[in-house]
């Protein structure tokens, strides 16, 4: 579903990203882990156009993604869950949840989507009409997912979404995620500190360190490699 | 008594306008973060555009004296916001928006150059159309006054073209507020200022979310100014004298705040008006800018600054 090849991109003249290439399937729940400055962050924003790649290509859907406008890659169903949750907090919850259904997708299942989202979610509903810069930090986790979701899109995008939240709120979060992939099947692609966790419920997953992919495979693969087991999961 | 009565009619009239000019520029400013040094001179032309709309377009032998001038400075709200549109897609879009999201100071100073230099094509380039004698859209309205006897010995005037132009401005101010709050435009104009990156994300368009802010911020502005036209003469460097009350209003309001702007205006009217009470009437404006320090002294936020800011 979405293809990245050769991709290399940064802020100057020295890449962030290095010759990346990532294959994720429809369906598919990917995990992206590193460390801190790997270029994780980098790499979601090329594939939402805020930062222009240097070469290389991206597919998604069999459309040439870079030759897309930013604003217009919503459109094609692409949700991005910014890191450090990113709400707009002037608006109230349910104002943040219609921006997420600017998509003409998201408007045709808004009703579908809204009630499937405070199943989820139930603190959204209870807050309904609170402003989003008043709320916690998992909360307004839990609104930038509720968000990415209300656009009804093919592929959402998570990055760190457990970034400054105390442990048993990223739990939660994260078991939260894994209900949700479950129950609508949706493809997932996530990028995560806690390298566990994301490789636990991941079909697939890469490692990338300072801007390219050192190692690959499904999680059993990755969770029995040696460096990934010293350097990420301290066994 | 009746001294304090009329001014604060006077000023409650006069702040009602003032509101609905900073809100033009509130609205720029708090969706875009430009500061638009020329949006006084965009007042300027709303005013003119009224003027000949009324005088040369047929619109005086159409709707009469009376009624003609306030349809002539409604019409001068499309026709600057058609202006402000193309403005903005052949200049201000070059230093603003996600063409310049990545630069160092996101481009401020290319803004306040071209701004100003924007102000500066519009201030001489009217004084060569238009001529330096001074103009004024007048209705009989403008010389006529309601009485009100709020109490039983005392009677306050109201000028009756200053209370169509307040009530106007009213109006104009509750339908901006309807979409701004309640419309699917409305809304994704605030997140596009709240978080232009983030509403990339969401699919809006940031680069067009300005550009209609604009433009709705000129036509806005230039409704106000046709208004204030009904009494106060103009000429081509009016901007100049309205441009500092307008930043007054907004930052008053607080920085970003649309509705704020509207009460900062509203104040700017009802402290200068108030002023002349115990103040000759040449210190009006130092007296807004006394009271503005003060306010902006306990309350550095303004009356509706966010604390909350974007990330």
């Amino acid at each position: 579903m979405l293809r990245i090849e050769g991709l290399s991109a940064g802020y100057s003249a020295k890449p962030v990203l290095n010759d990346v290439s990532i294959n994720v399937g429809a369906g598919q729940f990917v995990a992206i882990v590193g460390p801190n400055g790997a270029g994780k962050t980098t790499l979601f924003k090329t594939i939402s156009g805020i930062v222009k790649p240097s070469g290389g290509a991206i597919t998604f859907d069999g459309v040439d993604l870079l030759a897309v406008p930013p604003p217009q890659r919503a459109h094609l169903g692409i949700a991005h869950v910014p890191e450090g949750r990113q709400v707009f907090p002037s608006l109230t919850v349910m104002e943040n949840l219609e921006m997420g259904a600017m998509t003409e997708s998201g408007r045709r299942d808004w009703k579908a989507n809204i009630e499937r989202i405070f199943e989820w979610l139930p603190v959204l509903k209870e807050r309904r009409d609170q402003f989003a810069g008043t709320m916690s930090g998992g909360q307004q986790q839990m609104l930038a997912i509720g968000r990415g979701l209300a656009s009804s899109p093919k592929l959402l995008m998570l990055d760190e979404p457990s970034m400054g939240l105390a442990p048993s709120t990223a739990d939660f979060i994260f078991e939260r995620l894994i209900d949700i992939r479950r129950q609508s099947g949706l493809t997932m692609l996530l990028v995560e500190q806690r390298v566990a966790e994301a490789l636990e419920s991941a079909d697939h997953g890469y490692v990338l360190e300072a801007g390219h992919v050192v190692l690959e495979g499904n999680n059993d693969t990755l969770r029995a490699d040696d460096r990934v087991r010293k350097a990420y999961l301290g066994m | 008594m009746e001294g304090f009565l009329q001014a604060l009619a006077a000023g409650l009239l006069i702040g009602a306008v003032y509101g609905l000019m900073c809100v033009g520029l509130g609205l720029i400013f708090g969706v875009m973060r430009v500061i638009n040094f020329a949006h006084g001179d965009f007042m300027m032309l709303g005013m003119y555009a009224a003027f000949y709309l009324f005088t040369a377009a047929g619109i005086q032998s159409l709707f009469g004296n009376t009624v003609g001038p306030f349809v002539a400075i409604l019409l001068a709200g499309p026709v600057l916001a058609v202006f402000g549109y193309f403005v903005h897609l052949a200049l201000i879009s070059r230093v603003s928006g996600t063409r310049t999201a990545s630069l160092e100071g996101e481009g401020h100073y290319a803004q306040l150059i071209l701004t100003l230099g924007i102000a500066l094509i519009l201030q001489n380039g009217g004084l060569i159309v238009f001529g330096s004698v001074l103009a004024s859209i007048r209705t009989p309205l403008s010389s006529s006054a309601w009485e009100l006897n709020p109490f039983l010995d005392i009677g306050i005037f109201l000028n009756k073209a200053r209370s169509i132009d307040a009530i106007v401005s009213l109006a104009i101010m509750i339908l901006l507020s309807l979409l701004i709050t309640r419309t699917r435009i409305g809304k994704s104009l605030r997140a596009a200022a709240d978080n232009p990156t983030a509403a990339t994300y969401m699919g809006i368009d940031v680069d067009r979310a300005h550009r209609t802010a604009f433009a709705l911020g000129c036509g806005i502005t230039a409704i106000a100014g046709g208004l204030l036209a009904t009494n106060y003469p103009f000429h081509p460097f009016v901007g100049l004298e309205y441009v500092i009350v307008m930043y007054a209003g907004v930052v008053l309001g607080g920085m970003g705040s649309i509705i704020g702007a509207f009460w900062g205006g509203m104040t700017i009217g009802l402290v200068q008006q108030m002023s002349t009470l115990i103040l000759p009437t040449q210190l009006q404006n130092a007296a807004i800018f006394a009271v503005f320090l003060l306010i902006i002294f306990f309350r550095p936020q303004g009356f509706f600054g966010r604390m909350v800011e974007r990330t």
